[in-house]
């Protein structure tokens, strides 16, 4: 009998083997399927007098082929890789749009300065100026089409990040599923492996990490739980956490992933603690580049509107009046944290506003800030850099920062309120032409000089210019300078002004006016200030001779303020006085350049790194077909061979039935 | 090594899609000429072409701008050798006029034409230019620069603004000049001082003088050449001006110089027709003042002649006083002094309004001659740019194809033999 049950063992065994060559086939391109192989042994032979009689085989086991250490380092891989990849897709869009010439800010900013030298060549021209006022709107229209796009790039981050929270809360609960399937399975065997399982929980595992960087330990009982960031908890068992989004605390613009225990107390993640997959990805493009782009964007358009605006309105326009503003900006930004206290009634909650600082605005920097306060002390953080600042008041505290805004507080403000200040985040949003008559544009200067025609000396006066439009003349009391010979002196400064004398190279001398006819001593072809208004005399007047500095009047030709303003596009007005407009937009295309070519680089080597690590995984995981069809062929002729024995064994038993 | 099934896909596929990429990259390259499509294939040469690019933008503009300021300029000139064309006739026409023995129908010939010619400058000083702007207004292009006639004088209503025009990132250049310094800041007489006669005054001249209308001088003294010997030592008059005060006395005529009431000599001059008055002060402390004027004719008792610092005397007032000197009806013999004395200062006047025209011209001569330095500059630095901007962007068009060659031969190989590979397969003979 013994035949017939070693082919029964043999039959079973190979029809096992021909069963998981079959799951193999069949699987061979599951994702994440590791091939099985069967566990084939001897039965325990029985002892009899001639030895040991082999009794057959039997299958132990079937086993994945399965590298915890391979598949970790396929893990480890692919987040980085998920992670430069999630990156590279966000900040390339930004690549994109800054790659484009016709699109970018830099053509249309020449096109708007060449605008302002169409003036300058012809100031009287309505046609010019119209020009010039449609290559500022746009100007302006560019800032905002390209802010445009970097907003709806960040309303596709806020909302791709609530999907991934989505994603992550469905995976974590099919992983805490197939956990308890484990769970379930194992109960009855624990010496088993549930293959199929494993493979499946693998495969979520590795899914999950793509999207967030993940860490697993295996429980004793078999169940995996899975952890993420600084160790917060993901799954535990066959509980699943969920993850939901919503605004931040600081900055409600600003979607934020929250971690919802089973319990359902929701709890916001410090974004420096997620990192690796998609979801780390586009958190550290929003924070290192999105931001700091659409800054870098803003602050051009708010230094231009501060810089530009301070020529303007040094100028005089068409119809004779003071050049106003040119471009308006929004102020800065101020978000006070959801967190803050609400101070009882009637005292006011803390509000805070900022504005530009006139004197410093080119310290304007990309950052963003944090003021906080407490125990009497406020604290203002620049983000970029963590640099922190002092004071005893917030407005103290803006002006010791020196970084381009001022702040002012009212109401009330208990210990550990914050606020979160961004000063240029809205900047190219805002941005507006404020002139609507080509009229208004102030081409001329405020002031004209003249010799008197009765002068007998050679003494001239240069064309002179103005800092300062508060103490300007009025139109029709021109101020006359008259040169004494007898003291080389020249009187008729305005009672009250303060003249400062400054020879070419010199240091400035000072004279307080306090009568009309108070001396101001001549030194030729030295500068003379007063008033915000400077001139030059220089040559040698004679006695009596008259110098006369009036208003502007009907001073259409005048075009001096309009090159003023057009000196502005090579001035270096920004980051501190080291750049100019389009060197701040350079910057800004080289930030995002490097980044870009840097994030694509990492990529690419992270992904070599994951495809090598995966190759060698499936090198010996992976499900060859050749191989499957030659096992296939080994257990076809092993079954076959079994069905043999039986045939003899029953042959044999008939021959002896046959006997009787 | 083991290789799974799957592998052989995979890695053919990635090998497939790297290729592809590539060659598109080259493609999209080589389309569009240029080396980068976006900042981040060379982050650092982006960002210099766009300084570059805006660099040369502006010198574009400049380029424009220079253009305008040539037409300005010589739109300018052309006006300003007019001027000086009318500066010709105008001298034959003081030789003619200064003929003493023209007869006052002769004269008003002279003066009707003289007339036409001031409207003429008039006309040019008030041109405009192609947009509508007084070229000599100053700042004040929509304002007539000089209005009024020869009989009310002739204003101007500019200002001493000079327009300018940015031709290069250092370089602002004048494309204007106001009136006031082309055609009204021009001094009179000798630059110095001018002379002219007087009134026959009382003995000595009484000071400061009575209101006018005042008696002319009864003598033939004409007033002519004005010297300055020494430009270093000549004192303005403290009151304003000298006035020369001849006496005759017993049929010799002497000359007393005064500083308003103050008398300069210590003893008066003795006077000879022709020779030239010293100006000097002989009473102690004697201070020369390094110039003289040369009267001639016979002065009467008490007649005065006047020497003014020079000052400022438009071309039209110049013109203007020719003008009513030339209409002058008077025939005595005093009259005829007194015209000729006009008609000369009028020669010298003229002869200063052209030098300074002249000058103006050759400024602008000068500035033109700047703007095509500047020009030529401008056209090289152009062409630097645009070779700058063409090594950082423009793509090696051989290099590129070359690549894109090998590229294909690549990526066709890469297909076949990932065809080829899969075909593999056991089950084939099985």
């Amino acid at each position: 009998m013994s035949t017939l049950n070693i082919g029964v063992s043999g039959l079973n065994a190979a029809s096992i083997g021909l069963a998981t060559t079959s799951h193999n086939i069949a699987n061979a391109s599951t994702p994440g399927y590791n091939r099985q192989v069967i566990v084939q042994a001897t039965n325990t032979p029985v002892l009899t007098g001639s030895g040991f009689i082999g009794q057959g085989t039997n299958v132990e086991t079937v086993k994945r082929v399965y590298d915890q250490y391979l598949s970790q380092q396929v893990l480890t891989a692919q987040t980085g890789a998920s992670e430069m990849d999630g990156y590279y897709q966000q900040i390339s869009q930004i690549d994109n749009i800054l790659g484009d010439s016709s699109a970018g800010l830099s053509s249309a900013m020449s096109d708007f300065f060449n605008g302002i030298q169409s003036v300058t060549s012809d100031p009287s021209s309505i046609s010019a100026r119209q020009s010039m006022l449609s290559t500022a709107q746009s100007l302006v229209a560019r800032f905002q089409s390209l802010n445009g796009r970097m907003a709806e790039i960040r309303d596709g981050v806020n909302s791709q990040i609530t999907s991934e929270a989505a994603s992550i809360s469905s995976y974590a609960s099919q992983i805490a599923d197939v956990n308890r399937q484990i769970l379930l399975s194992q109960a009855g065997s624990p010496t088993q492996q549930p293959n199929d399982l494993l493979d499946q929980r693998d495969q979520l595992i590795a899914d999950l990490n793509k999207e967030v960087q993940v860490s697993t330990v295996t429980q004793s009982d078999g169940t995996m739980s899975v952890f993420f960031g600084n160790g917060q908890p993901l799954v535990v068992g066959t509980d699943a956490y969920s993850l939901t989004s919503g605004p931040a605390a600081s900055d409600s613009g600003k979607i934020v992933v929250k971690l919802k225990a089973p319990g359902g107390t929701t709890m916001e993640i410090p974004e420096s603690q997620i990192t690796g997959g998609t979801l780390g990805g586009l958190i550290s493009f929003r924070n290192d580049s999105l931001d700091s782009a659409q800054n870098a964007l803003g602050r051009i358009a708010i230094s231009l509107t501060q810089t530009f605006n301070a020529q303007h309105e040094l100028g005089q326009d068409l119809t004779g009046a003071l050049g106003g503003a040119f471009f308006s900006v929004g102020n800065p930004a101020v978000l006070a944290s959801s967190l803050n206290s609400t101070p009882a009634l009637p005292a006011l909650p803390a509000s805070i506003s900022a504005s530009f600082s006139a004197s410093a605005a080119s310290q304007l920097t990309t950052s963003d800030y944090r003021l906080s306060y407490s125990g009497g002390t406020y604290t203002l953080t620049r983000l970029s850099d963590n640099q922190s600042w002092t004071g005893g008041s917030a407005a103290a505290v803006a002006t010791a920062a020196n970084q381009g805004f001022d702040l002012s507080l009212t109401g009330t403000i208990a210990n550990g309120d914050s606020f979160k200040i961004e000063p240029t985040r809205t900047g190219a949003s805002s941005i507006s032409v404020a002139i609507t008559d080509a009229r208004n544009i102030a081409a001329a200067a405020p002031m004209t000089t003249a010799a008197a025609l009765a002068n007998t000396g050679t003494g001239s006066i240069s064309a002179g210019a103005v800092t300062s439009v508060a103490n300007l003349p009025v139109v029709g009391t021109p101020i006359t300078l008259t040169y004494s010979s007898a003291t080389g002196s020249f009187s008729g400064f305005p009672v009250g002004s303060t003249v400062s004398v400054t020879p070419q190279g010199g240091t400035a001398t000072l004279y307080t006016i306090a009568a009309a006819t108070d001396p101001v001593t001549y030194v030729t072809g030295a500068t003379i200030s007063f008033n915000g208004m400077s001139v030059v005399i220089s040559g040698s007047p004679s006695d009596k001779d008259k110098f006369v500095i009036q208003r502007n009047v009907n001073g259409v030709s005048d075009n001096r303020n309009a090159v003023a303003l057009g000196a502005l596009q090579a001035a270096h007005t920004m980051a501190g006085g080291t750049a100019s407009y389009v060197d701040a937009y350079a910057q800004l295309v080289s930030d995002i350049g490097n980044k870009t070519r840097e994030v694509k680089a990492l990529g690419a080597s992270q992904q070599a790194l994951a495809d090598s690590a995966v190759a060698t995984q499936q090198s010996m995981s992976g499900v060859n077909l050749d191989e499957e069809g030659a096992n296939l062929i080994r257990y076809q002729q092993a079954y076959q061979a079994s069905a043999k024995m039986i045939d003899i064994a029953s042959k044999l038993f008939d021959s002896i039935l046959a006997l009787g | 090594m083991r290789i799974s099934t799957s592998m052989i896909f995979a890695a053919g596929v990635a090998d497939i899609n790297r290729q592809m990429a590539d060659t598109v990259k080259l493609q999209q390259q080589i389309a569009a000429k240029k080396r980068i499509i976006n900042p981040s294939d060379d982050p650092v040469a982006a960002a210099q072409a766009l300084q570059v690019q805006q660099a040369k933008d502006t010198n574009d503009q400049y380029a424009t701008n220079i253009k305008y300021a040539n037409s300005a300029l010589g739109l300018e000139s052309g006006y300003l050798s007019n001027v000086n064309d009318v500066f010709g006739r105008l001298k034959e026409l003081v030789v003619q006029a200064g003929d003493g023995t023209l007869t006052p129908s002769q004269r008003s010939g002279i003066a009707v034409e003289l007339r036409a010619r001031f409207d003429g400058l008039l006309a040019i000083a008030n041109s405009k230019d192609a947009s509508g702007q007084y070229i000599f207004s100053g700042y004040m292009g929509d304002t007539t620069p000089f209005t009024g006639t020869v009989d009310t004088g002739v204003k101007y209503q500019g200002d001493d603004g000079q327009r300018q025009l940015q031709i290069s990132a250092s370089h602002l250049i004048a494309t204007s000049d106001s009136g006031q310094e082309v055609f009204g800041r021009i001094p009179n007489g000798n630059g110095t001082f001018s002379a002219t006669y007087g009134s026959n005054l009382a003995l000595p001249p009484p000071f400061p003088l009575p209101a006018p209308p005042l008696p002319p001088n009864i003598g033939t003294g004409s007033v002519g050449g004005t010297t300055v010997t020494d430009p270093a030592v000549w004192k303005a008059p403290t009151s304003g001006s000298y006035s020369i005060q001849f006496s005759v006395s017993g049929g010799v005529t002497t000359y007393q110089i005064y500083d308003g009431a103050t008398p300069l000599l210590a003893t008066p001059g003795a006077y000879t027709s022709g020779q030239s008055i010293e100006l000097q002060k002989t009473t102690a402390p004697a201070v020369d003042f390094g110039a003289s004027v040369t009267v001639t004719g016979t002065p009467a008792n008490g007649d005065t002649f006047v020497v003014s610092p020079s000052t400022s005397q438009s071309l039209f007032a110049t013109l203007a006083n020719l003008i009513h000197a030339v209409e002058g009806t008077g025939t005595t013999a005093a009259d005829v002094a007194r015209y000729q004395t006009d008609v000369k200062n009028a020669g010298i006047d003229l002869e200063n309004a052209r030098v300074n025209i002249v000058q103006a011209d050759a400024a602008l001569g000068g500035r033109m001659n700047e703007v095509d330095t500047v020009s030529s500059i401008n056209s090289s630095v152009d062409l630097q740019y645009q070779q700058t901007l063409s090594n950082l962007q423009d793509l090696d068009m051989v290099k590129a194809l070359t690549d894109l060659t090998s590229k294909q031969t690549q990526l066709d190989a890469a297909q076949k033999s990932f065809v080829s590979t899969s075909k593999l397969s056991l089950f084939n003979y099985l």
